[in-house]
């Protein structure tokens, strides 16, 4: 997940961490490669109000040189491997970031089981019936651990 | 949710936070998939446990709140689609952080209605104090009425309308997104902002730094036109869009960097 370079100006280390979706998830998911998997996606049913809603302002980038969305819900980029069609880069970048979110593969969404404080769906809003996780949030104890005196 | 400690008599649970009245309301109605209760009565800490209640675990989709009484942070942090009605008017940071709720308020709202919103709709039917759609990522936030200073301040996102004026810094650090405004625009419209368009139908007092008037283009029009119809806001008037003049910031030596997170 992280790699090393000297700067070549200072001593100190400088240690880039990647924000690339499927490093963070340990492999590559089959719709990063195969643009049938996002085809029949309705972008309208999933998003709130009469239009995308929060999906306008996802729009294909480029990440290392290849065509990549970017997933806030963990600050990563998903890179996309298949020839994208002319005219659709925007529509196909948010039916891919779209297919991530609610097959539950973004990493935050990994994160919320461990770490949520308050409950909340699993999922986020693009999946009905979602699971509620955070409802049973337990302070963390660090074993052997006690507090000094007067705390 | 019971407290798991107490000092001086107030009760925290385990994650610190104070819980004052920390008993579900005993007066929601339920009626299928629709819920209503009267936060006249009701704390903060009540109706946001109500509202969560009927929305996470009820399999509520559809939740009234009668007199909110201008109480602050309702609605904040709901992360589902939903609908909410506020039959009155919330006050401070009513509806942030939410994510996928569509939220009608009937009335006005006080400082920084919809903070933060990833996603999601909020119609205010009347207007709506500074700070309005502070920071919103996503989604629509409309405003049928007045907003005042600062509205969509550090904007990263969505689409913010005012169908009346908005005050003094309005889209000060914007970073993205979208404002109509269909009315005046006080000074410093704009300033130091990064990304984004801002439409102004009235007078702009004066513009702030860097902040330039921009070239129209088509899909300026569909985008005006497709937002008016489908929040049944009428015709369109003519408007004048601004954007970033982009001589501030150092493009060129920002642009890769601020995608990375680098630790020295």
């Amino acid at each position: 997940m992280a790699g090393s370079a000297s700067t070549g100006e200072s001593s100190r280390e400088t240690r880039t961490v990647a924000i690339d979706a499927e490093v963070l998830a340990g492999k590559r998911f089959a719709y990063q490669e195969d643009m049938s998997l996002v085809e029949d996606i309705d972008l309208l049913a999933a998003t709130p109000g009469q239009d995308i809603n929060w999906l306008e302002d996802i729009t294909l980038l480029e990440e290392d040189g290849v065509p990549a969305v970017f997933d806030r819900y963990s600050n990563s980029f998903l890179k996309i491997y298949f020839d994208i069609p002319p005219g659709r880069e925007d529509e196909i970048a948010r039916k891919v970031l779209i297919r991530h979110l609610t097959d539950g593969n973004s990493y935050g969404i990994t994160l919320k089981d461990i770490h949520c404080k308050f409950p909340q769906v699993e999922l986020g809003p693009w999946v009905e019936d979602s699971p509620i996780v955070g409802t049973d949030w337990k302070r963390p104890v660090l074993e052997g651990w006690t507090a000094p005196a007067g705390h | 949710m019971p407290g798991s400690g107490s000092r001086s008599g107030v009760s925290y649970d385990a994650r610190g936070l104070v819980e004052p009245h920390a008993e579900m309301p005993d007066n929601i109605e339920v009626d299928g998939h629709r819920g209503r209760f009267d936060a006249a009565d009701l704390t903060i800490r009540q109706i946001n446990m109500a509202l969560r209640q009927l929305i996470y675990n009820d399999g509520i989709t559809d939740v009234t709140v009668l007199n909110p009484s201008s109480k602050h942070s309702l609605a904040v942090g709901i992360l589902k689609r939903c609908r909410i009605h506020f039959e009155g008017s919330p006050g401070w940071f009513a509806c942030g952080l939410i994510d996928g709720p569509e939220v009608t308020i009937n009335g006005r709202v006080g400082w920084s209605v919809a903070e933060n919103m990833m996603s999601g709709v909020v119609t205010i039917e009347r207007g709506a104090g500074s700070l309005t759609g502070a920071a919103i990522r996503g989604g629509d936030l409309i405003v049928k009425g007045d907003a005042g200073a600062r509205t969509g301040i550090d904007q990263k996102g969505g689409t913010i309308i005012v169908t009346g004026d908005v005050g003094i810094n309005t889209g000060f650090m914007m970073q993205r997104g979208r404002q109509i405004i269909c009315g005046n625009a006080g000074m410093n419209l704009g300033d130091s902002m990064y990304d984004g368009s801002i439409y102004v139908a009235g007078k702009v007092r004066s513009l702030g730094v860097d902040c330039v008037p921009g070239e129209w283009d088509d899909a300026d029009t569909e985008l005006i036109e497709r937002k008016f119809r489908i929040h049944g806001l009428g015709d369109p008037p003519e408007f004048q869009k601004f954007v970033c003049g982009k001589q501030l910031h150092n493009y060129d030596a920002l642009e890769p960097s601020e995608r990375k997170l680098v630790i020295h």
